[in-house]
C-alpha cells in the first residue's frame, strides 16, 4: 500500500516539478483531440440536419374540395386509408381545413400577420401528408397520386431530399475521416512528447535502476504521469468544443431550418470516451518512450568508463 | 562476500577490460582496487553490479551467482549493494531527504519507517540542517555526503565506490573517507576504486592493484606507492614518476601491444581523470 501511494505521490511531485514540460504534452494532446473532437461534432451536426430534412412528410397530396369536384371528408379519408396501404408509404396523415389554417397561422403569423387575417379559413385545401419508408420511392408514388382525379396537387421534396442525403454522405465520410486522422495524429504527438519528455530523463531512469529500482517501479509514476497529462489534455478538449457549441446555438437560433444544437447526451458519450482515448495515448506513449531507456540501463552495450 | 574467479570481460570492439581476475572479498573487508585510468578498476565495480555482461567467468555476491541472475532478479541484488561515484547520480528533482528515501521507498518500507532512518542518516553524513536542498545547491563535498547516504541508508551488507574523491579536493576527499571508515566499522564490506595515492596510503587497508584488466598485486595492509616499486622490480622499462603505475606487468612484447590497444581506446577517459588528478 505504501509503494502505491509513493508512486501516486512521485508522480504528482514530478507533474509539478517538470511544470513546463507537462503543460506541453497537455498542450499537444489539447490542440490534436479538440481538431478530432471538433470534427467529430461537425459531423454530428450535419447528420442531424440532414436527418430533420429528411424525418416528417416527404410528398403532399392536396385535394381538391368537394364543391370543386372532389371527395367529401369520408372520401378523402377511405382514400388516405388506400394510400396507406401502398408498400413505399411509412404513415400518412389527414390534415384538415382547420388544421392547415393552423399551420398556415404558425408560419406566417409573426412575419406576415395581415396575411392571416385576411385568408379565410376555408380557402386552404385540405390535405393527405405522406411519409416514405423510403425516400429515394417518391417518383412512383407521386405518379400515381396525380393519376386520381380527386388530387387538386401533388407536391414532394423529394429531389431536394435526394441532394442533400448525396450531399450527407460526403460530409460523414470527410468529417469521420478528419476525426481519424486527427486522432492518430494525436497519439503521435501525444507520444513524441512524453518521449521528449523521458529523454530528458533519461539520466535519472538509470539511477534508479542503479538503486534496485525494479522496471515497473520506475515505469508507474511516469505512466501515471503520461495518463494525467492525456487526460488533461483530452479534457480541455471536450470542454472547449463543448462550449464553442454551446456558443452556436445561440448563433443558430436566427437561422430557421438549421439545428446546430449537439444532444448532451453526445458530448457525453464521446467526451467520455476522449478521455479514455487521451488516458490510454498518455499510457503507450510513456511505456514506449521509456522501454528504450530501461534497456539501456540494464547495461546491453552502454559506453563504459573503464 | 564477494567472490570474482575467472573473471574475464572483453568489451565489443575487443578491448579487454578484465582478464581472469581471481578475487576473494570478506565479510566486513575494506578493499582498494588502485590503478591507473582504462586498468579495469570501474569494470570489475561495473560487473559486480550486474551492470554489465560478463564475457567469461563468475561472480558470487553474499553466496549467489550474480552472473547466472535473470535479469528481473537484478534489482534485488542492487538492493543489497550500496554505490557511491565519482558524479554522485544524485536525481536532480528531488530534495536531498527525497534523494535519500528513494532508496527505501524502492524496498516498500511505510512512510513512518522512512522518515526516521532518513533523518538518522543525515545526521551521520552531517547534513541534517540540509534535507529540504536540492543537489544542485549543495557542494561538491556534500553531494558525496548524500550520496553516501543514500547508499548506506537501507545499511546494506555491502557498499561500491568508484572513484568517490575524484571529484573533490584533498580536505573533503578526508571527509567523505572517514565517513567510509565509520561505515565499515558497522561491519559493511566496502570496495573502492580509487587512484588517490594520499587516500590509499593513509587509511592502511588491503589494497588489490589492477593493470590492463589482471590483478598485479594483492596486499593486506598495502600502499598505493608500493605498486609502482613493484612494477620497477619486475622489471619494467617504463618511466615512473610520469605515470606511476601505467607499466605492463610483464616486460613480453605481447603485453606492451595490449597495454597501447587498450590506452589508445580509452583515451578520451584518461584525459578527463587526468584533470581531477
Amino acid at each position: 500500500m505504501s509503494r502505491i501511494a509513493f508512486l501516486m505521490r512521485e508522480a504528482l511531485v514530478n507533474l509539478r516539478r517538470n511544470a513546463l514540460v507537462v503543460v506541453g504534452a497537455v498542450l499537444a494532446v489539447f490542440i490534436s483531440l479538440s481538431l478530432a473532437f471538433g470534427a467529430l461534432v461537425l459531423n454530428e451536426l450535419v447528420q442531424r440536419n440532414t436527418l430533420t430534412w429528411q424525418d416528417g412528410t416527404h410528398v403532399i397530396a392536396w385535394m381538391k374540395d368537394a364543391d370543386q369536384g372532389g371527395l367529401e371528408t369520408a372520401g378523402q379519408l377511405s382514400l388516405m386509408d388506400e394510400i396507406q396501404s401502398w408498400d413505399e408509404v411509412e404513415t400518412t396523415r389527414y390534415v384538415d381545413k382547420l388544421a392547415a389554417f393552423q399551420e398556415f397561422e404558425l408560419l406566417f403569423g409573426e412575419r406576415r400577420p395581415e396575411l392571416v387575417q385576411e385568408i379565410n379559413p376555408n380557402a386552404l385545401p385540405t390535405s393527405i401528408r405522406i411519409e416514405l419508408t423510403d425516400i429515394d420511392l417518391y417518383r412512383d408514388v407521386v405518379f400515381r397520386l396525380k393519376e386520381n382525379s380527386a388530387v387538386l396537387n401533388v407536391t414532394s421534396a423529394g429531389e431536394q431530399i435526394e441532394q442533400l442525403s448525396s450531399l450527407s454522405t460526403v460530409l460523414n465520410v470527410l468529417g469521420l475521416g478528419l476525426a481519424v486522422l486527427l486522432g492518430v495524429s494525436a497519439v503521435i504527438l501525444i507520444a513524441n512528447t512524453i518521449r521528449m519528455a523521458i529523454y530528458a530523463r533519461r539520466d535519472e531512469v538509470s539511477i534508479m535502476k542503479l538503486v534496485g529500482a525494479s522496471n515497473w517501479f520506475i515505469r508507474v509514476p511516469f505512466v501515471l504521469e503520461g495518463m494525467i497529462e492525456g487526460i488533461l489534455g483530452a479534457g480541455l478538449a471536450v470542454l472547449t468544443v463543448w462550449i464553442a457549441s454551446q456558443n452556436l446555438v445561440s448563433v443558430a437560433d436566427a437561422i430557421p431550418l438549421l439545428t446546430l444544437d449537439v444532444p448532451t447526451a453526445f458530448f457525453v458519450r464521446w467526451g467520455v470516451l476522449f478521455l479514455v482515448f487521451g488516458a490510454l495515448a498518455g499510457i503507450i506513449g510513456s511505456i514506449v518512450g521509456l522501454s528504450r531507456y530501461l534497456r539501456e540501463a540494464d547495461g546491453s552495450g552502454a559506453s563504459v568508463s573503464v | 562476500m564477494i567472490r570474482l574467479q575467472d573473471v574475464t570481460k572483453v568489451y565489443e570492439g575487443g578491448t579487454v577490460a578484465a582478464r581472469d581476475v581471481n578475487l576473494d572479498i570478506q565479510r566486513g573487508e575494506f578493499v582498494f582496487l588502485v590503478g591507473p585510468s582504462g586498468s579495469g578498476k570501474s569494470t570489475l565495480i561495473r560487473l559486480m553490479l550486474r551492470q554489465e555482461p560478463i564475457t567469461r567467468g563468475t561472480i558470487w555476491v553474499a553466496g549467489k551467482d550474480i552472473t547466472a541472475l535473470p535479469n528481473w532478479k537484478v534489482p534485488y541484488l542492487r538492493r543489497s549493494i550500496g554505490t557511491v561515484f565519482q558524479d554522485f547520480k544524485l536525481l536532480p528533482n528531488k530534495t536531498v531527504a527525497e534523494n535519500i528515501a528513494f532508496t527505501l521507498e524502492v524496498l516498500g518500507r511505510p512512510r513512518s519507517v522512512v522518515k526516521p532512518q532518513v533523518e538518522q542518516v543525515l545526521d551521520l553524513v552531517g547534513l541534517d540542517g540540509k534535507a529540504d536542498r536540492y543537489p544542485r545547491q549543495l557542494s561538491g563535498g556534500e553531494q558525496q555526503r548524500v550520496s553516501v547516504a543514500r547508499a548506506f541508508v537501507n545499511r546494506p551488507p555491502i557498499l561500491l565506490a568508484d572513484e568517490p574523491t575524484g571529484n573533490l579536493d584533498p580536505a573533503t576527499s578526508v571527509g567523505i573517507m572517514k565517513l567510509l571508515d565509520r561505515i565499515n566499522r558497522t561491519g559493511t564490506t566496502i570496495v573502492m576504486a580509487t587512484h588517490d595515492h594520499a587516500i590509499v596510503d593513509a587509511m592502511q587497508r588491503r589494497v588489490v592493484a589492477v593493470e590492463n584488466g589482471a590483478v598485479v598485486r594483492d596486499d593486506a595492509t598495502g600502499r598505493y606507492e608500493t605498486t609502482m616499486q613493484q612494477v620497477i622490480d619486475a622489471g619494467s622499462t617504463s618511466i615512473p614518476g610520469d605515470q606511476p603505475t601505467g607499466a605492463p606487468p610483464e616486460p613480453s612484447v605481447e603485453a606492451a601491444e595490449k597495454t597501447e590497444e587498450s590506452i589508445g581506446s580509452e583515451s578520451p577517459n584518461v584525459e578527463s581523470e587526468g584533470e581531477q588528478k
